[in-house]
């Protein structure tokens, strides 16, 4: 295997002061490979989100290290991660094609250079014509297209997805899985992909992280063995339900307690 | 389409203001409380000849853009200060929004006490009355900037001054523009009102005299002046924030 990626030693991340201590992670131990794509699975409130947010650099952990790419993250990095949200979180005042180029903006790479850059991310997107767009005349999967495009832009390592879907419809939700595994196998990135949808994770992931309830401490770590280029006929195959199955049990587990 | 509605509104108002001058030529308006258009029009025009009228404009003008000048820097100030310092928005929010609703020209007295019958008394009350108005909207633009932007720029790397321009500014623009729209529209309000409760010069004082005077064609060609000189300012204001709001979802 290549060497990890993403790094995260002994991370554990409380929240409030001493008196009130709500802690969110516990002593999470993990490495992701160079292209990886891994989802992170677990009950509301383990702290899936935080982990994302800590390899993001836009906090710190309370204790333990982050490593990106070798380097320990102190603060955001911002060639070497993107980062897509539930919702798009587009600027409702740029037009898609600036919209993506705004990374390289704040970066002071010159116009026509940027607007090059963000064109050919929107033809990987599939956004080809839409580029003078703005976000309010698009639609909620045409919005997250312009956000992948846009954390892809600056050719980043790592790609971090908190549940990039979930607000979206299941056909659209569906279309842009697939559209996700072909950006992915044409790039690929490494992706961490935070998702409530088991279906989701294992469609889509060569391994799933399972989190724990709060707080989150890693407990299950599961190879996804199925074939790539995955396909919806795998999702009623018998190895598809067992996965699918071990996770559920942890899962179920956490939210009865 | 547009330019049919707009025939529409122009044929409109030319059939009011030609009813209104033939009932007034048929004798059935009261001249003395609506004179014919034409009158108000031949009095409008030996008004702009007048050079002391035009001085009385020229005061009115230079209080409002005086008072506007200091009411929108002060007021967006305080209110972008309510809006970010939590202690100031504990002490102040209430007295503040206590203020906004009470009708300023019951302290018109006071600024004449203060003041004297001046011209600093209808540029400070001016600024009184429309200062809170961008105190308000100060405060309503900056929480109206969405969160999620700033942590989106965050991740890529933005700096504190390239959060303020490129996220700040534009999503608090339309909020902003509005409420220095509607200041305006206070500011000119407070500064006639001064002036036709107590003046020495101004638009506002020569129309007090000619209404205590019945001069009915001077108040009307007045009255036309100022209608047209704020529905300018306005329009000017409106434009501009269309302009700068076009990203807003046209509702």
């Amino acid at each position: 295997m290549t060497r990890p990626l993403v790094a995260i030693r002994g991370v554990s991340q409380h929240f409030g002061t001493d008196g009130a201590r709500v802690p969110a992670l516990e002593s999470i131990d993990l490495d992701i490979p160079d292209g990886q794509f891994a989802a992170v699975v677990g009950p509301s409130g383990c702290g899936k989100s935080t982990l994302l947010s800590l390899i993001a650099g836009l906090r710190l952990p309370s204790s333990g290290a982050v490593l990106c790419d070798g380097e320990p993250v102190t603060g955001p990095m911002p060639r070497k991660v993107g980062m897509i949200f539930q919702e798009a979180n587009l600027l409702p005042w740029l037009s898609a094609i600036d919209n993506v180029a705004f990374p390289l903006k704040l970066r002071h790479v010159a116009k026509a250079e940027r607007l090059d850059a963000a064109r050919r991310m929107l033809d990987l997107t599939g956004l080809r014509g839409f580029e003078d767009r703005l976000p309010h005349q698009l639609s909620g999967g045409m919005k997250q297209r312009v956000a992948i495009a846009r954390g892809l832009v600056q050719n980043p390592a790592v790609l971090l997805m908190d549940e990039p879907f979930a607000s979206l419809d299941e056909q659209t939700r569906m279309v842009l899985g697939d559209e996700l595994l072909r950006i992915w196998s044409e790039t690929r990135k490494t992706v961490l992909f935070v998702t409530h949808s088991l279906n989701e994770a294992v469609y889509l992931a060569d391994r799933v992280l399972v989190l724990s309830a709060r707080p989150g401490r890693l407990v299950d770590d599961i190879r996804v063995d199925l074939p790539r280029p995955r396909s919806f006929a795998m999702t009623s195959e018998e190895r598809f339900g067992t996965l699918k199955d071990r996770i559920w049990q942890h899962i179920k587990h956490a939210e009865r307690r | 389409m547009r330019r049919r509605e707009r025939l529409i509104v122009a044929a409109a108002v030319l059939a009011f203001v030609g009813f209104w001058e033939a009932m007034a030529r048929l004798g059935r308006l009261d001249a003395g409380v609506a004179p014919a258009p034409s009158t108000v029009l031949t009095a409008l025009k030996a008004l702009l000849g007048r050079p002391e009228v035009l001085q009385s404009l020229g005061v009115t003008a230079w209080e409002v853009v005086a008072a506007f000048l200091l009411a929108v820097p002060v007021g967006l100030f305080l209110g972008f200060l309510l809006a970010e310092v939590p202690l100031l928005s504990a002490l102040f929010r209430p007295l503040v929004n206590f203020l906004f609703g009470v009708p300023k020209s019951i302290f018109l007295p006071v600024f004449i006490l203060v003041f004297g019958v001046s011209i600093p008394q209808k540029i400070a009350f001016g600024v009184f009355t429309t200062i809170f108005v961008l105190i308000v909207g100060g405060t309503a633009a900056v929480q109206s900037v969405p969160r999620e932007l700033i942590l989106v720029s965050r991740v890529y790397g933005a700096s504190r001054g390239q959060i303020i321009r490129e996220i700040y500014l534009p999503a608090m623009a339309p909020i902003l523009l509005e409420s220095i729209r509607l200041g305006m529209v206070f500011n000119i309000t407070a500064v006639l009102l001064c002036e036709i409760y107590g003046a020495r010069d101004g638009i506002g004082y020569r129309i007090a005299a000619w209404g205590e005077n019945v001069q009915m064609p001077q108040l009307y060609a007045a009255l036309v002046i100022v209608a047209l000189a704020a529905v300018a300012v306005n329009e000017v204001l409106r434009a501009v924030e269309r302009r700068l709001a076009a990203w807003r979802e046209r509702s």
